[in-house]
């Protein structure tokens, strides 16, 4: 990136060389996505969060069963450490009978790059 | 063993009226279990009885159990010792006698999950399979630990109320911390039952400890009926039927699906009904029999 900005100040920046240049920085980075599987209460990115599953650099994480050792306490909580959603709650859950309840909760999926 | 000698051996250990009993497989005893006992399985899906079976039991099982390591040992279930020191523990069996009725079924096949410590990765979550979702208790499943389980064993977690919560194993598996999950932490000599479709996981251990978890299965055999210990003052109308289930499902389903099911084993789910709204069996301070209360709960 460096000697992109350089050759960019000097007037020597071509597309060949800033194509060529930002290939060699993607191929650099060997970033491993991280996800975040949060089941919230609700829908709310408030709720209270009743499951978490933690993968980061390729491995699970192991959690407590205690909440109060969670990292994040709602989906908001992940969302202002710098993760972003990729995956709301299915609403085809509604779909069901009234009288059954499905599954653990509410599902949100997060990622962040490692 | 053939069958006439494992009901010789245990005629002679256990004497003739369990003999008699278990010459069909079947037995009976006095039921243990209370009204809200029974209610309180209703509504959390298993119960641990710790530190039941004595030490000497759970010592011949250790050792019956380096002897045949097949997850299958079901050839234990011929042994009069293990018959009558756990399959027909008196705590175990009076526990069995109240859920399942009169003349339950004892096990016919043995399973253990057998696991050498240490391990990072948990069993994952999952009910077991061909499960039945519906408010019936026709069978139940039980687990053994014949040695000392401590969290760092890895002993088996369950999730508390969760035999009322629908799910597929397959869907189960990106799961993993669970609000209100148990790890069934337990001296040796402890047995916890089951409602079958309950979610559990087999637990992370941190040590090199060979775990040894003894698994089976007792059946009903007669229709349900409250036939346990009956309280007294038990009133269906203001009793709490709410559990475990709540933090997972519409506010109250939980209170329903528990009423349901203990109404089931009281004999009565013909009665059964939900109304709706405020309706019986919503909590609540009520002066008067709620709304939707049905017929003949008290008979």
């Amino acid at each position: 990136m460096e000697v992109l900005v350089a050759d960019l100040r000097k007037g020597g920046l071509t597309e060949h060389s800033l194509r060529e240049g930002i290939a060699k920085i993607v191929a650099g980075n060997n970033f491993c996505q991280d996800l975040l599987y949060l089941h919230g209460r609700s829908t709310s990115l408030s709720a209270e969060l009743l499951g978490m599953s933690l993968i980061e650099g390729g491995k699970e994480v192991a959690l407590g069963s205690d909440p109060e050792e969670w990292p994040y306490k709602s989906v908001l909580d992940a969302i202002k450490d710098g993760w972003r959603v990729i995956s709301l709650p299915s609403m085809s859950l509604l779909t069901m009978s009234d009288d059954e309840f499905h599954g653990l909760g509410f599902q949100f999926v997060l990622e962040r790059w490692s | 063993m053939n069958f006439m000698d494992w009901v010789f051996n245990l005629y002679s250990n256990v004497g003739v009226e369990v003999m008699d009993q278990l010459n069909n497989k079947i037995y009976d005893c006095e039921p243990t279990l209370s009204d809200s006992q029974v209610l309180d399985f209703c509504k959390n899906g298993y119960l641990l009885l710790k530190d039941v079976v004595p030490s000497e039991i759970n010592s011949r099982v250790m050792e019956f159990m380096e002897r045949d390591t097949h997850y299958e040992p079901t050839g234990i279930l011929d042994e009069d010792w293990f018959i009558k020191g756990v399959i027909l523990n008196e705590q175990v069996a009076g526990v069995v006698r109240s859920l399942l009725g009169a003349n339950f079924h004892i096990p016919i096949l043995m399973s253990n999950h057998q696991v050498i410590g240490p391990y990072s990765a948990t069993g994952g979550w999952h009910v077991d399979g061909n499960y039945n979702w519906n408010p019936e208790l026709n069978y139940l499943q039980v687990f053994y630990y014949p040695q000392d389980t401590p969290l760092e064993v890895g002993p088996t977690e369950v999730l508390p109320g969760s035999h009322l919560i629908r799910n597929k194993a397959r869907f189960m598996g990106h799961l993993n911390a669970i609000r209100g999950a148990v790890p069934t932490v337990s001296p040796a000599g402890s047995i916890f039952l089951t409602v079958y479709q309950i979610w559990h996981r087999r637990g992370r251990a941190t040590v090199p400890v060979l775990r040894n978890m003894l698994k089976y299965v007792y059946w009903r055999m007669s229709p349900p009926q409250r036939d346990w210990v009956i309280e007294p003052d038990f009133d269906f109308s203001s009793v709490s039927y709410g559990g475990s289930a709540e933090a997972f499902a519409e506010q109250f389903r939980g209170d329903c699906k528990t009423a349901e099911m203990f109404l089931w084993l009281c004999g009565k789910h013909d009665v059964y009904q939900n109304l709706g709204g405020q309706s019986w069996p919503l909590p609540a301070l009520r002066n008067d029999t709620p709304y939707g209360y049905p017929a003949g709960l008290d008979s």
